[in-house]
């Protein structure tokens, strides 16, 4: 009897998943087969017993068992039905032989429309069903539920995308739509007659989240994710937790002090004996699934250990200076630095890139400090990842309104590192030698971007998206100025002005009251930021036309422009790569759907927390951290997982090792040739590891044999859709609904 | 005689009275549906009381919903029958939270089932009932008076659960849906009963109601018929509603000219709502997309102080409208009178070259107003509320979910205007916060935030 894909991960020695923290990362599919198989036998050899029978046979007809299907088509709320004629596809589609219920209806997923698919379960006897309605990934699960309830396995259920390939794309042509629909879903039909129950492939799932970045969100993120049971692990890149919250000075809408925010929180990471933190820590590799990833970490030491007593004279003894980007290069630091004091680990760190191994600080320091710059890697086994990697600052190209070319135009996060106590200003409001006494801040820069009047980024795009966040950050640091020097002349020079949460409009009333002047910009005709070349007292000179005075030009000579640049995720390319998660237009990574699935990645077991996702403030990033925490404990809380089971499955009297499929695999250690004794007689065959498997399906055009297949998406469930969509069609009229 | 109501919430609650669980949710919209199913999920008995007959909240009432522009139903009705059909949520709709107690770690939560005269437990919805009632009802609840309801219903087409209720002050009693019901369900003799719910901690989504219509003198106090608000034009827009297409409410003429006031209700400090009510700016533009496809020759215009297109796509979203042609007028709208055929007339000042005081005349105009605190929660729950009427978060920041009373957490609207996408991550927010809550108890934080606030002030 040939084995089973599930029976293989049943039967390997348990032994074999013993790695040392340390291989070498080409060794891993190994490790993750092992640990695919590793407590719970049990369960999987429940799969097997329900599966295997299927796997031999397939391809074959389930002779017992009369396909009787149910076809229902979903009017989507006027999606689809305002297009194709429902009811018209519905009882076409009804004369089909061995369809015995066809109907329509203005929405199948709710609880109605459910009703019509369980009662025809119990009265018809309904044991396929094929839905036309909108995309699979909106509803795929919701109906897969449906059936369960009505104790139909989930799995003997085609949806057909009607709105998405149909209605959507062809609103101007009823009468084809209608026809398409009814090709589209006489193909479901068709692969419905030959459908038969799968089960998931069940696997034991590491209760154990690994949380990539150590700011607000990550921190926030780890501390719910602990809170609720599961073991967190947080990596950060840098040597120093807090992220970009570290380097503000004030926070909206409650005006509470940054660093305090986060050392109350790092501290409630650091008490909770759930989670572990490396910082310096990068993701360097990951393979395996929802469940079961492992992870490779790459930690650069710090260079000093805690026995470090003279940290600051080491500090002074360094002779290296380079631009400090805690403060955004508003200041220079040592190749041994720490950001800021008060900073956690509160020891300081080499920046290996910079530093010139001298020995300077050696010499001060003595055994404390270690120059080797050697990297130690290690894996962790978890079951879920946290995307929580941030946001960078835009960076305006040299010379966007005086960018990089006028000394006195900084960007709102230089301000706010001017602005904070610990900050290279000491929080004084004096630039370039001398005090500030009129600033001009402008809105949207990096943000909301016109095609034709912006330059485009690096890879070809303009930041056509709102950050969010710019216009209250931009409104509170003007308080804050105002606050500090109540004679400073504030200048706001707006597009529209979006204090849109709860507390922000209180800053845009508060600043016209503390005497901000506000200057509305035309939307195309953006503001020109020029050096005074008169004999003007302020250095630099803001043109604007200001709609809120009917298109006057004005010029605001001013001591300091700041502008408020917006959001860009952090460079993650690798990552994305690592985790197979996919970036929007707007370079953010992307959700499963935003309100379906609003922090889930397509990548199961990945999900997202932050401004990684897109801008966010500090409060909705908390917000989404806990919901990716909730999303994780539900995820991983019951220690197991299911993954589909449209995987590979070989049919063991076809198979005669020619190892042809095992040589195209992309997979690791989704497909082995094994030899098997059957009835006394030895073979080797091909044999497949379900946990590994993507269902991917380039082993089945390889088979010289045709005895591998994709569970539930065979060969000849292709030829018989084929067939039903090329086939005659009752003529439709050729009207408008 | 066992009373009914009695009978159906005994059965809820084993014939006791008493409903034990780890989590009461309040209000069952869009948030508190999915806080609920965030609960439950991680394996937490949950409790969803509702007020209204279904649940669904003000959601399942939109027509299709930014920026995915998917059909509400598509997102509303699968999770409204995940709720129905979860094993470890017991629903309680057309009930009210009157008081919580807290009994040491437990809240005691006296909880009102108003009595629909029709037994939830036999009733299946098949709507004999209603096809035999002889009396129709102007549905207010769901379609502002547009339509009518007949005396008994299942009160629409979507609903959960699937049960009919008599609205017995325009009862007749004529006994039609008596014969009519097979299941015998019907019994005019339901009384209002209470039952008590124990619960460990509390979540509050207990939602927003809009700007009335009627709070501002100098957009017609509600008396011009050709001025609606934002939620009317939901009905009016969605497959489900009134009458399939959109109508003006004075003489059902097609309207060829449209408009949109924006801050109708927020940022009106002669409202006392100084807040931005975050989500009209964004359904403004939506609805103005959708009647675009509907009346494709309307003219549409939106009036507006600022555009807040804030959100993930919302921008793109909002710059797709400009360029369908969709005009946006800066300008805070001072007055709307009507003419003498009703077609409203709005008077602002524009500013777009010179200053200049313009009088339009529309066929529709469109209020968005603005969101205002669903429920008063200092009195029920002895949960404070903040400044603005929602509830007060206890660390806005770090914690967005928490109440300033421990045990309890707020979620969606309640906690102030948001849309549906942050809405649905504050759900899930608020379903971590109290589950974490669940397993630890939140002295912790709490010591934390007081030993932080305290430092605030002395650090750096």
């Amino acid at each position: 009897m040939p084995e089973s894909t599930d029976q293989r991960a049943a039967d390997q020695p348990q032994d074999e998943q013993q790695q040392s923290p340390d291989a070498p990362l080409t060794d891993q599919p190994q490790a993750v087969q092992a640990t695919s198989r590793q407590p719970d036998q049990r369960t999987v050899q429940q799969t097997v017993e329900q599966t295997a029978g299927e796997q031999v046979r397939h391809g074959q007809p389930n002779a017992e068992e009369e396909p009787r299907i149910g076809v229902y088509v979903c009017n989507c709320g006027g999606n689809i039905g305002d297009v194709v004629r429902c009811e018209q596809v519905a009882a076409t589609l009804g004369k089909l032989p061995n369809v015995v219920a066809a109907h329509s209806d203005l929405s199948m997923c709710s609880d109605q429309g459910q009703k019509l698919i369980t009662d025809d379960i119990a009265e018809k006897g309904v044991n396929r069903v094929v839905i036309g309605a909108c995309s699979i990934f909106l509803h795929e699960q919701t109906f897969r539920d449906t059936l369960q309830r009505a104790g139909l396995n989930p799995y003997l259920y085609e949806h057909i995308g009607l709105r998405e390939q149909d209605s959507w794309v062809h609103h101007d042509c009823s009468t084809e739509a209608t026809e398409k629909a009814i090709r589209m879903m006489s193909a479901g039909i068709s692969k419905a007659r030959s459908m038969r129950p799968l089960e998931p492939v069940r696997l034991p799932a590491k209760k154990h989240a690994l949380v990539i970045g150590g700011g607000v969100a990550g921190l926030r993120s780890a501390l719910s994710i602990a809170r609720l049971g599961i073991k967190a692990t947080l990596v950060e890149k840098s040597h120093f937790l807090g992220g970009r919250v570290a380097r503000l000075s004030h926070v909206f809408p409650t005006g509470e002090d940054a660093h305090t925010l986060l050392h109350d929180l790092i501290e409630q990471v650091l008490s909770e004996p759930n989670i572990t933190v490396y910082t310096g820590a990068e993701v360097v590799g990951s393979i395996g699934y929802v469940g079961n990833f492992k992870v490779r970490i790459r930690q650069r030491p710090r260079g000093v250990t805690p026995d470090l007593a003279s940290a600051q004279a080491a500090i002074d003894a360094c002779p290296v200076e380079v631009p400090d980007e805690f403060n955004y290069g508003l200041s220079q630091r040592k190749a041994i630095y720490k950001p800021y004091d008060g900073c956690y680990p509160s020891d300081p760190v080499i920046d290996w890139e910079h530093c010139t191994k001298c020995g300077k600080c050696v010499e001060v320091a003595g055994d404390a400090i270690e120059l080797d710059d050697t990297p130690t890697e290690f894996d962790l086994d978890v079951g879920a990842v946290v995307m929580a990697t941030g946001f960078r600052p835009y960076e305006p190209f040299p010379g966007e309104m005086g960018y990089g070319e006028i000394t006195e135009v900084i960007t709102l996060p230089q301000l706010e590192r001017l602005l904070a106590e610990d900050g290279p200003t000491q929080g004084k409001l004096v630039w370039n030698g001398h005090p500030v006494r009129t600033v001009a801040m402008i809105h949207c820069v990096g943000s909301r971007q016109i095609e034709g009047v912006h330059r485009r980024q690096p890879d070809g795009r303009v930041n056509d998206y709102c950050s969010r966040v710019c216009c209250t950050a931009t409104l509170s640091a003007a308080e804050r100025i105002h606050q500090l020097l109540p004679d400073v002349r504030i200048y706001d020079v707006f597009e529209d002005i979006r204090t849109y949460g709860r507390g922000h409009e209180d800053y845009y009333a508060r600043a016209g009251g503390n005497g901000v002047t506000f200057l509305r910009y035309y939307r195309e005709q953006i503001p020109a930021v020029d050096r005074d070349d008169g004999d003007g007292e302020r250095p630099v000179l803001v043109r604007v036309r200001d709609h809120l005075t009917w298109g006057d030009r004005i010029e605001l000579a001013v001591d300091l422009v700041v502008l408020a640049v917006g959001m860009m995720p952090s460079p993650i390319d690798d990552l994305i790569d690592i985790f197979h998660v996919s970036p929007g237009n707007d370079r953010f990574l992307l959700e499963v759907h935003p309100k379906l699935r609003p922090v889930e990645t397509a990548s199961t077991g990945i999900v997202l927390a932050g401004t990684a996702q897109g801008p966010m403030n500090i409060q909705e990033s908390c917000a989404a951290a806990e919901a990716a925490a909730a999303k994780i404990a539900v995820l991983l809380g019951s220690g197991r997982v299911e993954l589909e089971p449209f995987v590979a499955a070989v049919d063991g009297d076809r198979c005669q090792g020619s190892g042809e499929c095992v040589k195209v695999c992309p997979q690791d250690g989704a497909l082995a040739l094994e030899t098997v004794e059957v009835d006394g007689v030895t073979r080797t065959i091909a044999v497949v590891t379900a946990a590994n498997c993507n269902g991917c399906g380039v082993c089945v055009g390889a088979c010289p044999n045709r005895a591998i297949n994709v569970q539930g998406w065979r060969l000849d469930t292709y030829e018989a859709m084929l067939d039903a969509i090329v086939a005659e069609i009752p003529a439709l009229e050729g009207c408008s609904p | 005689m066992v009373d009914t109501a009695t009978a159906e919430s005994a059965a809820k609650t084993n014939g006791s009275g008493r409903l034990e669980v780890d989590a009461l949710v309040v209000g069952g919209g869009i948030a508190g549906m999915q806080a609920s199913l965030d609960l439950a999920d991680q394996g937490f008995k949950v409790a969803l009381v509702e007020r209204k007959p279904s649940i669904g909240g003000k959601m399942i009432g939109l027509s299709k919903v930014f920026p995915t522009l998917d059909c509400c139903s598509c997102i509303t009705t699968p999770k409204m029958a995940a709720v129905a059909h979860h094993e470890q949520i017991e629903l309680l709709t057309y009930s009210e939270v009157q008081s919580v107690e807290r009994d040491g770690d437990q809240f005691s939560a006296q909880v009102l089932r108003k009595p629909r005269y029709v037994r939830e437990e036999d009733c299946t919805g098949c709507r004999a009932c209603e096809l035999v009632c002889p009396l129709d009802v102007p549905d207010l609840e769901n379609e502002f008076g547009r339509t009518a309801h007949r005396v008994i219903r299942v009160p629409f087409s979507t609903a959960v659960p699937q049960k009919a209720l008599i609205d017995i002050e325009h009862c007749i009693f004529c006994g039609k849906c008596l014969t009519a019901c097979a299941r015998d369900a019907i019994d005019f003799k339901q009384q209002p009963t209470t039952i008590t719910i124990e619960a460990r901690t509390m979540v509050l989504a207990t939602g927003f109601e809009v700007t009335p219509l009627d709070a501002k003198a100098e957009y017609g106090a509600g008396n011009l018929r050709n001025v609606i608000d934002g939620l009317m034009m939901e009905r009016l827009l969605a497959p489900t509603g009134p009458y399939g297409r959109v109508l003006r409410p004075s003489d059902g003429k097609l309207p060829d000219s449209i408009a949109y006031v924006q801050c109708a209700g927020s940022r009106d400090e002669t409202l006392g709502v100084p807040y931005c009510s975050r989500v009209c700016c964004m359904y403004a533009i939506k609805q103005a997309m959708l009647l675009a496809g509907a009346l494709p020759l309307a003219d549409i215009t939106i009036y507006y102080m600022d555009i807040r297109t804030f959100g993930k796509g919302y921008e793109q979203f909002y710059q797709n409208a400009k360029a369908m042609g969709i005009e946006f007028v800066k300008g805070k709208v001072a007055r709307i009178t009507e003419d003498e055929n009703q077609n409203p007339i709005v008077r602002l000042e524009v500013i777009d070259d010179r200053s200049r005081i313009i009088e339009r005349t529309h066929d529709l105009v469109v209020l968005s107003v603005g969101m205002l605190p669903g429920h008063d929660s200092t009195e029920t729950f002895g949960v404070p509320a903040d400044t603005d009427g929602f509830i007060k978060l206890r660390d806005t920041n770090a914690s967005p979910a928490a109440t300033t009373r421990e045990g309890f957490f707020a979620t969606g609207t309640a906690a102030g205007p948001m849309d549906i996408v942050d809405t649905i991550v504050t759900a899930g927010a608020a379903a971590a916060e109290a589950a974490a809550y669940l397993r630890n108890g939140n002295a912790l934080a709490a010591e934390a935030v007081a030993a932080r606030q305290e430092r605030s002030v002395a650090h750096a």
